[in-house]
């Protein structure tokens, strides 16, 4: 049952998506709050008394403006995107809310990967080879021109291009292509998809919380292995970026007109130190990342995006409540993605190891709940997360890569 | 969980550390809010089980266990009320291959450890029902306690080793030979209740037996007082004293002359009788007499002159009785069928033939199922349900509900047992042949096949052989004529009670609460009537004539209100010390209950007879609710005088009458254990 004391001089959000965590936050914050999900979360929102309109989040239609005005007639000032699917569902009320029609434009511009980069592109911001692709034939060409662009002569192994759908978030869909033999693998139902080049470079994200076209908190997430493991503060090594990469964000936001909320966008750093953009969400982070800010600062890092879009915040708010980056963290928090190593697992079983080091916190791992295995197709998803917690991020960093050779289902 | 790695390449893991771990998600459970708490547990019960692993794990979770009750670790699961818990059921958490169960399972001991040390003042449960409780546990779990490991163990991994260490350490608290000599005596205790189901207590004995055979475990001086108990079961007479297996016993009985078989059916009844537990061998013993020999038969059932007579006049439905259904798996009904024959309810006309209808009764498929999946394959379902019958009207007075809140049906049985024989096996054979128990309600039909649902969401499978039928039914109709009676104003027992139980209920109705509000109304008029028509001396010295169902508001060791429950006033009669008692019938399955105040229930030592439970009359009136009369024969209210009738309503004040609750609920809770 919500136990919530709202300040009614602040703003009342609603939250699109359901996040347990989020719903936790907001109910703990002191901001007045509704959870705008899908008609099978009312049982639970109904049974703990949790501030809840229905709504179903299939493609934008024209039902789309009646959910607008009916939080608009409940006195919502801002609506937050929790989860990709919902962005453009944030920008077209939001147009509504605050009498904006420029957001809604905004919001598509976030949610499509190729008009994005495009954007992006014509913002100054470097971006790497990219192309959409309708069918095979337009992956085949792709990839041959991208390694003639190369100088790759016939028989050199070939660099890899990117596969990713338009709207997914983060790793789904993601797959690699090195030869056309495994263009052929890609189902018919992915395209149209976007093509891009391999970046060799360190890939990072960020996560900026902006409020009144400033920075609020700028965290940069690194990555010990793509789709497998994250943590965060950085380590020295990337961190010493910071600046570089506050321009860049800077940047960003300014080519996007970006006035508050939150984005989480992915680089590159090359060996030379360019920044390659390589995309932006206007949402949380998968991943968890914002459960591991909380472990390393100690702030509530959806309570940080509540009052990041709140209209009716403050300056001094914004100044008390977030930390001062990488000073402030008590230490440097992780996770790391499992998958079954082997073909046919019987049940879960910690690595000892793991389980004893004094970097280990917990685990959402579930037993298996069939005993073969099936093959990961692209990216594919992870089985659960295992989190650490240290002092030291390079053992943590070391840590997280060694988890990679272990078996947690046996 | 791999246990093939040595010890020595394990890294050591710094308690501290893990134990400060779990302080910050104690704290964080603590700070989430109820819809959000799930999801703080797993990461708690994973961090409870690695410091649990950890040599002094068990001290650390002892010290937190307010906190972690507090922080909301059990809410919305059945440990959150830790005077529901039953100790037969952690076994199973124990042995759980799940970590969650065996995790959650240790936190609720050692909490109640916590509870029983006195270091935690526990709202729901006091020192000495955590006490007991943890003794019942050690020793359901002496296995364990004496780490006699099986495959279930092994299944465990190291899961096993939290729940072994767990028990270790709650027996080094409570006293290793403490548990086995209060296990014995809580044997007897609930054996002199004489229920008709008594698989646990053959489990509890089963199990002193297994450590007294185990050369590894130490038992100093304790469980010498277990040989009549193990005995019973496993050897009662000289010729199978050793326990030699059936077909030994079989062989050795071929070979016995006249004085021998003698010997052994004496040796039978007497044990029998002692215990009110029947040996395996004891039904290959009668099987074996009843060709040529059955003279031997009224010895081995140790009949007095009543149930010789009977045998003799009813001999041949004897013989078939045991032929359908004593085989060693049913050997209890032995001991149903000696009872039954020293009640000499054979004698009322209709009992005999409806008992040659049992015997050839054939079962629905829905009974012949639940049957098996509670007894299994051997012998077939019917010859348990005979076993059952026999039981029932042997020892009507040793119906028990289960862990069930079914104690209006449970109340039901044993009365039609004990008062209205031939009615009762009619609703066995409704239920059992037809699975439809047609009963009316103020003329209209109520059927258990048309009812929308009972009180119980589901029937349990801890019942005997006839509750495990009939309740189901009973308990659907009971919950139908509860939704007639919606719209009514009062009580819906007013109406229920008299037409669920059968014309002998009393159509009088007294009841000292106000439906309404949950406030206690017109006590003393309650109280005045109550006397006049129950007890001697107020009543014209009538003594009770059918049993009559009556309503407890039942109360823990410290006099809080627990629930309300259905019990039967038997009779009224002075004790050996010339005290007024009442003598009911409680159909929770233990009836020793400490309600609080000074009020000890009693099961023996008072004049008692099996399965009775008995208290002084003014400490009966004081937990009582509900009670039924005749209106035609209703006097005027006693002149019960001041004093008196001053110490029971002080009775009622000072437990659950403090601070009332409304009556809401039709049944009463499932049944504690005290």
């Amino acid at each position: 049952m919500t136990e919530q004391n709202y300040n009614p001089d602040k703003g009342y959000v609603a939250l699109l998506g359901w996040s347990l965590n989020a719903v936790e936050a907001a109910d703990k914050f002191d901001r007045r709050y509704v959870v705008v999900a899908p008609d099978w979360a009312e049982p639970y929102c109904q049974e703990h008394n949790i501030p809840y309109v229905p709504w179903n989040f299939e493609r934008l239609n024209d039902r789309s403006f009646e959910i607008a005005q009916t939080l608009k007639d409940m006195g919502v000032d801002v609506a937050i995107p929790l989860f990709e699917e919902t962005v453009e569902w944030a920008g077209a009320i939001n147009s509504v809310l605050m009498n904006n029609p420029r957001l809604f434009g905004q919001a598509m511009l976030l949610r499509d990967k190729a008009l994005m980069k495009r954007r992006a592109q014509l913002g100054g911001i470097r971006v790497g080879i990219f192309e959409e692709a309708h069918d095979r034939e337009d992956v085949v060409r792709f990839l041959k021109r991208v390694n003639q662009t190369l100088l790759k002569l016939d028989g050199d192994p070939n660099d890899p291009i990117h596969l990713k759908a338009f709207d997914k978030a983060g790793c789904l869909g993601h797959r690699v292509i090195r030869t056309p033999d495994e263009v052929d693998t890609i189902p018919d139902e992915e395209f149209p998809v976007l093509m891009e080049s391999h970046l060799d470079g360190w890939e990072f994200a960020v996560e900026a919380w902006i409020h009144n076209g400033k920075i609020c908190f700028l965290n940069i997430s690194e990555y010990v292995t793509l789709g497998y493991s994250v943590f965060v503060p950085a380590t020295p090594d990337l961190e010493k970026y910071r600046a570089q990469i506050t321009a860049e964000i800077e940047k960003l936001i300014k080519t996007f007109d970006i006035d508050f909320g939150f984005v989480h966008p992915e680089y590159f750093v090359t060996s030379d130190g360019t920044m390659y953009f390589g995309e932006v969400a206007y949402r949380p982070p998968g991943f968890k990342v914002f459960e591991l800010l909380e472990r390393a600062y100690g702030f509530n890092a959806y309570q940080g995006l509540i009052m990041a879009f709140d209209p009716k915040t403050t300056e001094e708010e914004i100044k008390a409540f977030f930390p001062k980056e990488v000073v402030d963290a008590k230490g440097y928090a992780g996770c790391f993605g499992v998958y079954p190593r082997r073909r046919v697992v019987s049940r879960l079983e910690i690595p000892e190891e793991t389980e004893s080091h004094d970097y280990f916190e917990s685990h959402e791992l579930t037993p298996p709940l069939e005993e073969t295995v099936t093959k990961r197709t692209a990216f594919g998803t992870h089985w659960g997360l295992v989190y650490f917690f240290g002092e030291d991020p390079y053992v943590l960093r070391d840590l997280l890569k060694h988890q990679e050779e272990l078996d947690f289902y046996v | 969980m791999s246990d093939h790695q040595p010890a020595s390449q394990v890294p050591t893991v710094n308690i501290d550390r893990l134990v400060q771990k779990l302080d910050e998600s104690i704290v964080a459970l603590e700070e989430s809010r109820p819809f959000a708490k799930a999801g703080k547990l797993p990461k708690l019960f994973d961090l409870a089980r690695r410091v649990l692993l950890q040599p002094g794990g068990c001290e650390v979770i002892e010290a937190r266990s307010r906190k972690l009750e507090q922080a909301g670790v059990f809410a919305g699961t059945d440990w959150a009320d830790p005077s529901i818990l039953l100790p037969s059921l952690t076994t199973y958490s124990l042995q759980s291959p799940n970590a969650d169960t065996v995790v959650i399972e240790a936190l609720s001991e050692l909490r109640l450890l916590a509870v029983a040390k006195g270091d935690y003042l526990h709202t729901g449960v006091s020192a000495e029902q955590a006490h007991h409780y943890l003794t019942q546990v050690l020793a359901i779990n002496l296995g364990l306690l004496f780490g006699m490991t099986g495959e279930a163990e092994r299944e465990q991994g190291k899961l096993a080793l939290i729940a072994q260490a767990l028990v270790q350490y709650v027996a080094r608290h409570i006293g290793y030979e403490h548990v086995i000599d209060s296990l014995i005596e809580e044997i007897w205790r609930i054996l002199e209740q004489r229920p008709i189901r008594v698989s646990d207590v053959r489990r509890m004995i089963t199990q002193i037996a297994i450590c007294r055979a185990e050369p590894n475990a130490d038992l100093g001086t304790a469980g010498r007082g277990a040989d009549r108990l193990i005995s019973s079961l496993y050897g009662p007479t000289r010729a199978c004293s050793e326990d030699p297996g059936i077909t030994i016993y079989q062989q050795r009985l071929e070979t016995m002359d006249n004085s021998a078989l003698q010997n052994e059916a004496t040796g039978f009844a007497r044990s029998m009788h002692d215990t009110g537990l029947v040996s395996p061998y004891h039904a290959v013993f009668v099987r074996y007499i009843l060709d040529g020999q059955d003279s031997l038969l009224s010895d081995a059932l140790g009949l007095s002159s009543t149930g010789r007579d009977c045998l003799l006049c009813y001999r041949e439905l004897a013989h078939a009785l045991i032929l359908e259904s004593a085989f060693p798996e049913t050997a209890q009904g032995l001991y149903g069928l000696a009872l039954l024959l020293e009640r000499g309810i054979l004698y009322q006309p209709p009992v005999a033939p409806a008992l040659w209808r049992q015997l050839r009764l054939s079962l629905c498929p829905q009974a012949y199922e639940r049957l098996q999946f509670a007894y299994g394959y051997q012998p077939n379902p019917s010859a348990w349900l005979i076993q059952g019958v026999l039981n029932m009207l042997g020892q009507p007075l040793g119906v028990g509900q289960g862990n069930n809140p079914t104690c209006q049906s449970a109340r039901a049985l044993s009365m039609w047992a004990y008062n209205d024989p031939d009615y009762l096996l009619q609703m066995v054979a409704w239920a059992a042949r037809d699975n439809e128990i047609v009963m009316h309600f103020e003329g209209q039909p109520v059927s258990s096949a048309q009812s929308l649902g009972g009180v119980a969401s589901e029937v349990t499978l801890d019942l005997d052989p006839v509750s495990l039928i009939v309740v189901p039914h009973l308990d659907r109709i009971y919950a139908e004529m509860g939704r007639l009676c919606i719209g009514r104003e009062g009580d819906p027992h007013k109406w229920v009670n008299p037409e669920f139980h059968g014309w002998s209920a009393g159509r009088g109705f007294a009841i000292n609460v106000d439906v309404a509000t949950g406030k206690l109304t017109d006590l003393e008029g309650f109280i005045r009537y109550f006397y006049a028509s129950y007890h001697p001396y107020y009543n014209g010295n009538q003594p009770l004539i059918h049993p009559q169902p009556a309503g407890i508001a039942v109360t823990d060791s410290a006099a809080r209100f627990i629930g309300w429950h259905a019990i039967t006033i038997l009779r009224v009669a002075l004790d050996p010390d010339s005290e007024m008692r009442v003598y009911f019938f409680n159909p929770n399955n233990d009836s020793g209950q400490n309600w609080g105040d000074g009020v000890q229930v009693s099961t023996s030592g008072f004049g008692e007879r099996f399965g009775e439970s008995s208290l002084p009359f003014e400490q009966f009136t004081s937990r009582l609710y509900i009670y039924h009369y005749d209106p035609l024969e209703r006097g005027e209210p006693a002149e019960v005088n001041d004093d008196e009738l001053g110490r029971v309503i002080d009775g009622v004040y000072r437990s659950w009458g403090v601070d009332r609750v409304p009556a809401d609920t039709l049944q009463a809770e499932p049944p504690r254990t005290d």
